[in-house]
């Protein structure tokens, strides 16, 4: 089975000591560079950070642009009202469903018990449906 | 984001104090003062342009690794070129003309080295030339991974990080570079 250990940033004594005596010596020799390198990595640095100023110049409409609509965006931060207005529309928009729903249900239910009571006031007693005989009569009445 | 934006104070000291070990880094691994020069002006200008604006805590890290993959970028580039010319291609020595050699550059800061005897000089020249050579033969991510973390002092993940493995491939290269140092040293009869 193997074993995951969790990498740790320690190391033998000895390793780190050896490191840092050859970072010593390396850092000594990198102070004593010739002048014609020192003066060019110098004019590099100097070409960096005139493109440093460039970019800042391509860059600042866009990011005056983004501060200003943040800095509009906190003057009208939306609180907790105008969020929950925000939800007034969806709200309305079910309550008309569930309110429709709940009326046609009931219109059906009326409906229904018109028709039974109609049934029920009849001189026709309500067996008389389950008849075959009597739906053939209705059904030829209904076509003449 | 670390802080507060980088200024451009902030950023110039920031590459004033790392062109130098920068320079020297690059050139163990290319060999070539030019080469070295231009990798690191690339990698200041691609800070400066890409990430100048970042807070001055993040500019090490983001530096080490525009370093490390503009220099990858140059090998390759080299690799490119050495496989289209083979025929043309010179093979320079390691240490030829347009080379940094540091006896030169010791020798040149006179100013300095008034201070101390010429035996102390020379051999302090001696050690260091000693340890570069050695630095440059070793392999390379063993070099990359030596570099960063005792040189520019990254903890274990930040180098691994700049150099896109695992804490452990890292220890694993600095432990196996300290010892090729070691000994290479050892036989030369040079303690650092």
């Amino acid at each position: 089975m193997k074993i995951f250990t969790e990498p740790t940033d320690t190391v033998s004594p000895t390793e780190a000591n050896f490191g840092a005596r050859i970072a010593a010596r390396l850092e000594e020799g990198s102070l004593d560079l010739p002048r014609s390198i020192a003066e060019r990595l110098r004019a590099g640095r100097m070409q960096a950070l005139a493109k440093r100023r460039v970019t800042e110049l391509q860059l600042a409409p866009v990011l005056a642009g983004a501060q200003s609509t943040t800095e509009t965006m906190g003057a009208h931060a939306p609180g907790f009202w105008t969020r929950a207005s925000a939800l007034l529309p969806f709200l309305a928009l079910v309550l008309g469903l569930v309110t429709i729903a709940a009326l046609q249900d009931q219109e059906r239910a009326y409906e229904l018990a018109e028709v039974d009571a109609e049934l029920l006031t009849a001189d026709l007693p309500p067996t008389a449906y389950t008849d075959p005989g009597f739906l053939q009569y209705l059904k030829k009445a209904a076509q003449e | 984001m670390g802080g507060l934006l980088a200024t451009e104070r902030e950023l110039d000291a920031f590459l004033r104090g790392v062109e130098k070990r920068a320079f020297k880094r690059t050139f163990y691994h290319v060999r070539n003062e030019e080469s070295a020069l231009d990798i690191v002006q690339d990698s200041m200008m691609k800070l400066a342009e890409h990430y100048g604006h970042k807070s001055p805590e993040e500019l090490p890290m983001l530096f080490q690794r525009i370093l490390s993959n503009t220099t990858l970028d140059w090998f390759r580039r080299q690799k490119t070129r050495n496989a289209l010319f083979t025929p043309l291609g010179d093979f320079d020595s390691a240490m030829g003309d347009g080379e940094f050699d540091v006896l030169e550059a010791l020798v040149s800061n006179s100013d300095n080295l008034q201070q101390e005897s010429s035996q102390s000089q020379a051999e302090r020249a001696q050690t260091l030339h000693a340890i570069e050579l050695e630095i440059q033969n070793l392999p390379t991510r063993q070099r990359e991974a030596f570099l960063m973390r005792y040189w520019e002092e990254l903890d274990l993940a930040e180098t691994a990080s700049a150099m896109g493995c695992s804490q452990g491939s890292v220890k694993t290269h600095c432990s196996r570079a300290v010892s090729a140092l070691a000994k290479a040293l050892r036989l030369k009869g040079i303690d650092p």
